[in-house]
């Protein structure tokens, strides 16, 4: 009689937890599914995005190539920054405004997130050098335009 | 020097490969003096391997620029301490040193007089000498760290002046050790299960090797956090970004290792969960280096497509199936051992806060895991590419983490088996009630955020349960002992290092979630362009950008602005970003906030660009840091007086 009851407990107490698990699950489910909509961006090479054409145009994505050598276009002291990136033999003119990492330089990779507008510029918000490596053999030129 | 060391290497391989077998032989035809010879073996692979990274240490500090290696990571200006760092700053030389760790710890555990688990040793062994052939062979094809350039240049290239800084002295090592020390625990479970004793000799054996990893682990990773706070410019200090995803998921697992295998100890549950988690703690940092080195998943630490590297990397990931696949075999093959133990009795029970923090644990590095290698797979699979921002690792973790602190709570104050709901309340009341009154407090000062507000308020439960538990104990002690309060606290926390060092970590992790509640939630953020005179505005804080300085310092030219801070009007202090090569951020903290100010793109008058940052609360989480550092410690640190009492 004892173990009967026990194991009657026993049921119960492993569908409580079954319950619980379920709840979880889709809990954690749900946050996942909503941060994967709201965080989740196509990431296009300069080539790709270029051949969506205007499918995409004000769409947030993230675009990767190379920045130009001799396309950057910044004022000392000035928060404006223009540039070009290209790869696979084309070439994207992004526009961006505010701070740019040191490591930022003509020939590096970037990766760009923002969106394509209708001239065709990219405007970027935010602006991520993709490093050739953290432990980069080269040392990065120091950003110092003005006093040099 | 090279030759030396790729000769080491090379024989390294070799004895390891003959220790790894020897121990399965001699446990196998129970040859005493096999196993001293395997054992010999292991000792020797450490001799080895330290020969080689000492050639190699020997070779940067002499610059012996003919070394591949050597002409890339550093040059005849560096300072001595980061000619020391070049070591682990490449990706050959960090492969180096883990495994140079690995050896290390491998001649300790073989060295290690043992009361109990004696029959794990053989097995135990020969998985750790497995790992060690691994990084051996690793290090003489495909990532040699002694391959010759062909000529000798006059200089090196040098070390980035972004980890020319303490951070690269303190946080890849150990990082990297950590890393290296779960290779033992991971050998204990193995052993254990091919051995079919799953039992009290193999938590015994590795409880405190999983616990000092566990510790560099998180020491490294909270160290990388500081670093990038205070160094790189970026304001954060933490990005989700592959790497450290890759650092993290391995703690979180180990964190629930290490509670699991407390549950097995005490009341002999959650075996084969125990099992699978260190298993993943092992592999889950193999796969990190894949990740990393291999594919094109991360932005800012990859190694980009380096060649070399990648087939590092791939080497990683072919270890990294064999190292499941025989985990899982062994899994399978001692199956039997694991089964048995206790139920758990009540729902209302510690036990039962244990086993959903697991879950929790689970469920967040499955998240990680999940925003970290799907755009990966996805690449794979069918050439879509996407990528996930750090939104999605913050919007599934943060209620998870709120969970975990919640529970913690909860666990400090609920007894074992079955509490009685009397007990619970006594024991939640005044801690909760303190929380209320935090939460109370915290909205008349003016916090009406939702989400901050509950995070403040779960923070506060956590450590007044904490508080609370403290008090309760020493009183307790001091009635029963006669001693005062101060002295029975002390012995409070001797009397049982583990559970109280466990509390000291538990208030750490609290205090480190007031500072990110704090610094992610109510910061305020400005990028603006201003001129010499000009005002800007945090909050209640002007920041007058009074001067720029042009100065020369160490040979190089320094151009510094000058910001005066006001709080309301009151002078309260002065901040002085400079540029000298790369942008250095001033930072101005006190325990309510930080001002954090980074200057770049100067014109000749001194208009720049300046980056402002008001953070919150950030110095809670160095403070947090400290605290959990301590408690791991006082858990870790071995309990001497118990052992001379056996």
């Amino acid at each position: 009689m004892e173990s009967y009851l026990l194991k009657i407990s026993g049921i119960t107490m492993k569908k409580k937890f079954i319950i619980g698990g379920i709840i979880l699950v889709l809990a954690v489910g749900y946050l996942g599914f909503m941060g994967f909509r709201s965080s989740a961006s196509f990431y296009y090479t300069v080539s790709q995005i270029l051949a969506q054409g205007d499918a995409i145009s004000d769409k947030t994505v993230r675009v990767s190539g190379e920045v130009v050598p001799g396309s950057v276009e910044q004022k000392a002291g000035d928060l404006n920054l223009k540039f070009d990136v290209s790869e696979g033999g084309k070439t994207l003119p992004v526009v961006y405004r505010g701070a740019v990492p040191d490591t930022f330089q003509e020939g590096n990779p970037v990766v760009v997130e923002g969106s394509l507008d209708a001239a065709g510029v990219f405007q970027a918000k935010s602006l991520m050098v993709k490093c050739p490596s953290k432990y980069e053999p080269t040392v990065a030129a120091p950003v110092t335009n003005g006093i040099n | 020097m090279a030759d030396i060391g790729y000769v080491s290497l090379f024989i390294a391989f070799v004895v390891s490969l003959y220790s790894a077998v020897a121990y399965v032989f001699s446990q196998r035809k129970k040859n005493l003096a096999l196993f001293a010879s395997a054992r010999n073996g292991l000792l020797l692979v450490c001799g080895l391997v330290t020969v080689a990274v000492l050639s190699l240490l020997y070779s940067l500090l002499t610059h012996d620029f003919s070394i591949t290696y050597v002409a890339e990571h550093s040059n005849r200006s560096l300072a001595p301490a980061y000619l020391i760092a070049a070591l682990w700053a490449g990706g050959n030389g960090s492969v180096l040193f883990w495994g140079w760790i690995v050896t290390i710890l491998g001649a300790v555990m073989a060295l290690q007089t043992r009361r109990s688990g004696k029959e794990l040793m053989p097995y135990t062994s020969a998985v750790v000498a497995v790992t060690e052939a691994f990084f051996a062979i690793t290090l003489i094809t495909v990532g040699n760290p002694f391959v010759k350039l062909g000529f000798t240049p006059a200089d090196g290239a040098g070390l980035n002046p972004l980890l020319q800084n303490p951070g690269m002295l303190f946080h890849p090592p150990l990082l990297l050790a950590g890393y290296a020390g779960m290779a033992i625990p991971f050998a204990f479970c193995v052993a254990a299960l091919i051995n079919r004793r799953a039992g009290e000799e193999w938590l015994n054996g590795m409880r405190r090797w999983a616990l000092i990893a566990w510790l560099l682990l998180g020491a490294g990773n909270l160290l990388g956090a500081w670093w990038a706070y205070n160094e790189l410019n970026w304001g954060g200090y933490w990005g989700w970004d592959p790497v450290e995803n890759s650092s993290l998921m391995p703690w979180l697992v180990c964190t629930a290792f290490l509670h699991s295998a407390l549950m097995q100890r005490r009341r002999g549950m959650f075996k084969t969960w125990s099992a699978f988690l260190i298993i993943f703690t092992f592999t889950l940092p193999f796969i990190g280096i894949f990740l990393e080195r291999s594919t094109q998943a991360s932005p800012n630490h990859g190694f980009g497509g380096d060649p070399v590297q990648s087939a590092v990397g791939w080497f990683f990931f072919w270890f990294t199936l064999v190292a499941l696949f025989g985990a899982f075999w062994a899994l399978f093959y001692g199956k039997d051992a694991l089964k048995g133990g206790t139920q758990i009795e009540a729902l209302v029970s510690r036990e039962s806060t244990f086993l959903l923090n697991n879950v929790l644990f689970g469920f967040s590095t499955l998240a990680v895991f999940v925003g970290t290698f799907l755009p990966v797979i996805l690449t794979y699979i069918n050439g879509s590419q996407i990528s996930i921002s750090a939104g999605f690792f913050n919007s599934v973790n943060g209620p998870i983490y709120l969970g975990i602190l919640l529970l913690a709570g909860i666990c400090t104050t609920i007894g074992w088996r079955q509490a009685s709901a009397q007990n619970l309340m006594r024991n939640l009341l005044w801690p909760a009630v303190g929380a209320l009154v935090v939460g109370i407090v915290l909205f008349v000062v003016g916090i009406r955020q939702g989400y901050g507000l509950v995070g403040f308020i779960i923070c506060g439960f956590l450590l007044l349960t904490i508080i609370y538990e403290w008090i309760r104990g020493s009183r307790a002690r001091a009635r029963t002992q006669h001693e005062n309060v101060v002295k029975a606290f002390w012995g409070l926390i001797m009397s049982n290092r583990p559970r109280y060092g466990g509390l000291l970590v538990h208030s750490g992790i609290a205090l480190i979630a007031i500072g990110v509640v704090g610094s992610s939630l109510f910061a305020v953020t400005k990028e603006v362009s201003l001129k010499p005179g000009d005002v800007e505005t945090l909050k209640q804080y002007s920041l007058v950008y009074d001067r720029v300085e042009q100065s020369v310092v160490n040979g190089k030219d320094t151009l510094t602005a000058v910001i005066s801070i006001s709080a309301d009007g009151k002078p309260i202090g002065q901040l002085r970003p400079y540029i000298r090569e790369i942008p250095k951020t001033a930072i101005r903290s006190t325990l309510v906030d930080d001002i954090w100010v980074n200057m770049t793109n100067p014109d000749a008058d001194g208009q720049a660009v300046f980056k402002m940052n008001l953070n919150p609360l950030v110095s809670w989480m160095w403070i947090g840091s400290y605290v959990l550092i301590l408690g791991g410690l006082l858990a870790f640190w071995p309990d001497l007086n118990g052992e001379r009492k056996r």
